[in-house]
């Protein structure tokens, strides 16, 4: 199921991405963040975890440097 | 795609009242009032314009301090775009554009598609006797498909246009393979908009155009001399040229320290970082560049 979730970003890159193109003010960026997220965390987790980073990627924010593993919201998968 | 259109019903449903009122009230014929929807939610977004250009020139101020930590990182990119977010952070510029707002667009985008597709039949009816035509007949009608009437094979190949002039302008801050992607995904493109509404077309047209003269009046409002973040892509040779080659100090080496400790991921760096994590830029690895001027992130 996760891989739906990264399918779909990759399908998101590689077509309206390019088009409604801006550059993400965090690193990762938020597609990427989102792939991360997904792998880590599945698709429904992952899915709260990149829609709370979309959020958090608005104007009025400073960006910076934020992993998917690094949040907060979930406990942390033994890898 | 039912499910799709159950979601954005949110966005359409003000789309369809705002285009309503354009005819309706305003009086004007249904293609200028895609036209001005359009210029209605770019003028929406244009304070997030201003606020990114602001930035943008703040940032020149601290242009020695980015430029050292990009000859401290060289060659690894990963690395370089963490510093630098990390700078960005602490001083409170970023240049960069939001996710937000551009993936705002998506959903309006769709929702568009989807009032054009049902617009004979759903808004039509309440406004006897009005003309789907454009331009004086030029588009016989704008809920049509691309491929129905030569116009909109006309109004593809400006389309085609105004995204490569858009994405020329926008395209500054790319790296190459993202350049390239970017100037060969309109004609990919081609093969499935031509099932799109016409009318969908118009407000490409007219949004792309709207960027283009939007980047004309943003790139006016900077020195050609910028040092850290070109805006030209890290590839133009002779900008590369062009530019005076400051003395870059590693002014900012205090605030590298103590890295580690914010970082993520510390232990997953290799040799060359470009590669390594997942993050990062996602695609195979590439070869590592020596230009001077890089832009500081690998992708969005």
């Amino acid at each position: 199921m996760r891989n739906l979730g990264v399918a779909l970003v990759y399908g998101y890159r590689y077509t309206v991405g390019p088009l409604v193109a801006g550059r993400c003010k965090y690193h990762p960026s938020c597609s990427q963040y989102a792939i991360d997220a997904f792998r880590e965390y599945g698709l429904l987790r992952g899915m709260i975890l990149a829609g709370w980073r979309l959020l958090r990627c608005n104007p009025w924010s400073h960006g910076g440097v934020d992993y998917a593993n690094s949040q907060s919201l979930f406990r942390r998968r033994a890898s | 795609m039912i499910f799709l259109a159950g979601i954005l019903t949110p966005i359409e449903r003000p789309l369809t009242a705002v285009l309503e009122w354009l005819h309706g009230t305003v009086g004007i014929s249904w293609g200028w009032s895609i036209v001005v929807l359009t210029v209605i939610v770019r003028i929406l977004l244009v304070p997030l314009t201003v606020k990114q250009v602001k930035s943008m020139q703040k940032l020149q101020e601290y242009a020695p301090q980015l430029k050292a930590i990009q000859q401290k990182y060289k060659g690894d990119k990963q690395r370089t775009n963490e510093e630098v977010m990390k700078f960005y952070r602490e001083n409170k510029v970023n240049p960069a554009a939001s996710c937000l707002p551009v993936v705002f667009q998506i959903p309006v985008f769709i929702a568009l598609y989807y009032t054009l597709k049902d617009f004979e039949k759903d808004v039509l009816p309440n406004y006897p006797g009005s003309s789907l035509e454009f331009l004086n007949g030029l588009v016989p009608n704008i809920t049509d498909n691309v491929n129905a009437h030569w116009s909109g094979y006309l109004l593809l190949v400006i389309y085609v246009g105004s995204q490569l002039l858009s994405t020329f302008l926008m395209s500054a801050t790319m790296d190459r393979t993202q350049r390239i992607l970017f100037l060969v995904m309109p004609f990919a493109f081609v093969f499935f908009i031509i099932r799109f509404p016409v009318g969908l077309m118009i407000y490409w047209v007219t949004t792309n155009l709207w960027t283009t003269g939007q980047g004309i009046i943003t790139r006016r409002m900077f020195p050609k001399t910028q040092v850290a973040l070109p805006k030209r892509s890290s590839r133009t040779e002779a900008a590369a040229r062009a530019e005076p080659e400051p003395a870059a100090k590693p002014k900012r080496q205090a605030h590298a320290q103590g890295k580690n400790t914010k970082t993520a991921k510390p232990a997953a760096k290799t040799q060359d970082g470009s590669t390594a994590q997942a993050s990062g830029s996602g695609q195979q690895p590439r070869p590592v560049r020596r230009r001077k001027k890089k832009g500081p992130r690998a992708r969005r």
